[in-house]
C-alpha cells in the first residue's frame, strides 16, 4: 500500500472516529452510546490494519485484530450485560445540556487542529491528521466522563478516550511493541471489569448509579 | 442551448417530485407490511386539489392568496440552480446563480409559508410557523457550512461548476471533511424534507407537526401549489446532495448517450437517498420538539467541523 493512500485512508478513518465520538456525545440512550463506542473500536481496528499494511509491521495486524475482538466485541457486550443487570433507566442524563456539550466538542476539535498546525516539524513524522484527531478524541472522551451522571456512560467515555490515545500512539510511533499494546488492552479490560463490579455494588447498596448521589456521603 | 437544458431539467424535477414522495410512502408502507397507496397517489392528490374551490379565512389579507404561488415560484427557481443531467465544464454556460442563491430561495419559501400561516390567523398556523422557523434557524446555517466546505475544496460555490470539476478530477476523491459534511447533510436532509424524526409528513392534526401545521388554512389549487412545492423541494435537496457528494455520470454535452447515462445515474442516486429517508422514517420515532435541537446540533457540529477541517 502506498504511503499516499494510507494517509488518505487514515484521514478518512479519523473523520469516522470523530463522527462516532459526536454520536456518543449526542446519544440520548445508553445503548446508542455503547453501539457508537463499539463502532468506533471497529474503525480503530481498521486504522491499525491500514497502518500495518502501509508500514509492513506485522504486530499492527495482531493489534488490529485484538482491538476489534476486545473493544468492539467483549467490552460492549460487558457494558450491555451490566446495563441489563442493573436495570436502570436507559436515558442518559447529562449534567449540562447536550447541545452545549456538542459545541464544546467542536471547540475542542478546532483547538486540537489549531495547536497541531503550530507543531511544524513534528507533524511531518505523523500520518495525516492522526495527531490532532487523536488528541481531540482523548479530550472529548474526558468531556463525556465529566458531563454525564451515570457511571456506565462515564465508562463509555473512558473507552472512547482510550481509543483516542490508542489511535495517537499507533499513528505517531507506527506501531508500539506488541507486548505494550497487549498490556494496555489488558488494563482496559481489567478496568472495565472492576468498574462493572463497582457499578453493580453501588447499585445494590444505594439503589442507583448516579455518581452525583455519592456527594451526599461526604462528612 | 444551455437555457433549454436548464428548462428541461427543471421541468423534469417538477414532474418527478411527486413520484419520489410516492415512492417513499410506498416503501414505508411495505416496510410496515401494508400494501400502501399507489406510486401515483401524489399526482392524483394534486389533480384532485386543482379541481376544488378555495375556502379562505375571513381574517386573511389578500396577500394570503399569493403565498402558494410565490412559494412554488421560489422553489421552482431553486430547481433551476442544481445540476440534474447536465454539468458542462468551463465558464461558457450562462450563470443563473449559485448555492448561496439556492439556499436563500429555500429560506424565502420558508419565510413566505410562515408569513402566510400567521396571516390566516389560525392557532395551529402560528404554532407551526414558529416551530418551522426554529428548525430553520438550526438547519440553514448548517446546510450553508456543509455546502461551503465542499465549495472550498472545489474553489467555487457555483453548483454546476463544482459538480463538473469534482466529477472530472477524481470520481470519489473524498477527504475527511467531505465525509463529515456528508453526514451533516444526511441529518439536515431529514429536517429539510420534513420527515421523522424531526417532522411527521403524514399527519395534519397533531400538536407535534411543523410543516403541515402551516398548510392547514390553505385549500384547493393553493394547497396544490404548496404540495407541489414541497415535493419539488424534496427532490431539489436530494439533487443537491447528489451534486455535492456524488457528481458522477453528469453529462458534459448534449450527446444522447451521455444524457441517457446521466438520467440513469440521477435515478440511481435519488433512489438511494429516497430509500435512506424511508428506512430512517420507518425505524425511528418522532422526536419530542425540545429534543430536535439536540438531533440537529449533531448535524450543525458535523457541518462546522467539516468547514473547520477544510480551512485549518
Amino acid at each position: 500500500m502506498s504511503v499516499e493512500l494510507a494517509t488518505r485512508l487514515i484521514d478518512i478513518l479519523g473523520a469516522l472516529l470523530l463522527f462516532t465520538m459526536l454520536l456518543i456525545l449526542a446519544a440520548g440512550q445508553m445503548y446508542r452510546a455503547i453501539y457508537a463506542v463499539a463502532t468506533q473500536a471497529v474503525f480503530l481496528g481498521v486504522a491499525g490494519a491500514v497502518l500495518g499494511a502501509a508500514t509492513g509491521n506485522v504486530d499492527l495486524w495482531t493489534i488490529a485484530a485484538i482491538t476489534i475482538v476486545v473493544k468492539a466485541g467483549l467490552l460492549p457486550w460487558l457494558l450491555i450485560r451490566v446495563v441489563r443487570r442493573v436495570g436502570i433507566s436507559r436515558e442518559i442524563e447529562p449534567v449540562i445540556p447536550t447541545t452545549i456539550t456538542l459545541a464544546m466538542a467542536a471547540a475542542i476539535v478546532v483547538l486540537a487542529f489549531w495547536l497541531n498546525a503550530s507543531l511544524g516539524a513534528v507533524r511531518q513524522a505523523i500520518t495525516g491528521n492522526a495527531l490532532p484527531v487523536g488528541v481531540a478524541l482523548t479530550l472529548i472522551g474526558v468531556l463525556v466522563m465529566a458531563t454525564r451522571r451515570k457511571a456506565l456512560v462515564q465508562m463509555v467515555g473512558l473507552f472512547a478516550s482510550e481509543n483516542g490515545i490508542f489511535f495517537t500512539a499507533m499513528a505517531v510511533s507506527q506501531g508500539m511493541p506488541l507486548i505494550i499494546e497487549i498490556g494496555v488492552i489488558l488494563d482496559v479490560v481489567l478496568g472495565a471489569l472492576v468498574m462493572g463490579i463497582l457499578v453493580l455494588r453501588v447499585r445494590s447498596s444505594v439503589d442507583d448509579t448516579d455518581i452525583a448521589d455519592l456527594e451526599n456521603l461526604k462528612g | 442551448m444551455r437555457i433549454a437544458q436548464i428548462a428541461l431539467q427543471t421541468l423534469l424535477v417538477l414532474l418527478l417530485g411527486p413520484l419520489v414522495t410516492g415512492f417513499i410512502q410506498k416503501l414505508k408502507a411495505r416496510l410496515q407490511c401494508r400494501a400502501g397507496a399507489s406510486l401515483w397517489q401524489p399526482y392524483r392528490d394534486l389533480a384532485k386539489l386543482l379541481r376544488k374551490g378555495t375556502v379562505q379565512s375571513d381574517t386573511a389579507s389578500p396577500f394570503f392568496r399569493a403565498v402558494p404561488v410565490l412559494v412554488l415560484a421560489a422553489i421552482a427557481t431553486a430547481a433551476t440552480l442544481v445540476p440534474v443531467l447536465w454539468a458542462p465544464a468551463g465558464s461558457a454556460h450562462p450563470r443563473l446563480g449559485d448555492a448561496i442563491l439556492l439556499l436563500a430561495l429555500f429560506a424565502l419559501a420558508r419565510f413566505l409559508l410562515a408569513i402566510g400561516a400567521l396571516d390566516a390567523g389560525g392557532a395551529f398556523g402560528g404554532m407551526g410557523a414558529s416551530r418551522e422557523m426554529t428548525v430553520g434557524l438550526l438547519v440553514e446555517p448548517a446546510l450553508m457550512m456543509a455546502v461551503f466546505s465542499v465549495g472550498v475544496a472545489g474553489g467555487t460555490t457555483d453548483l454546476v461548476d463544482l459538480a463538473a470539476r469534482r466529477g472530472a478530477v477524481e470520481a470519489l476523491a473524498w477527504q475527511a471533511p467531505d465525509l463529515l459534511a456528508f453526514f451533516a447533510v444526511l441529518i439536515l436532509t431529514i429536517a429539510e424534507t420534513g420527515r421523522i424524526p424531526v417532522d411527521n409528513p403524514d399527519t395534519h392534526l397533531e400538536l407535534t407537526m411543523l410543516h403541515e401545521g402551516m398548510l392547514l388554512e390553505h385549500s384547493g389549487p393553493g394547497l396544490a401549489c404548496i404540495a407541489l412545492a414541497t415535493h419539488t423541494k424534496q427532490l431539489v435537496i436530494l439533487a443537491l446532495v447528489a451534486a455535492l457528494f456524488f457528481p458522477l455520470g453528469l453529462s458534459p454535452d448534449a450527446a444522447p448517450g451521455h444524457v441517457a447515462l446521466a438520467l440513469a445515474a440521477f435515478g440511481a442516486k435519488v433512489l438511494a437517498l429516497a430509500v435512506f429517508l424511508a428506512v430512517v422514517e420507518s425505524s425511528y420515532a418522532k422526536l419530542r420538539f425540545f429534543r430536535v435541537p439536540q438531533f440537529l446540533g449533531l448535524g450543525l457540529v458535523c457541518a462546522f467541523l467539516a468547514l473547520a477541517l477544510r480551512v485549518l
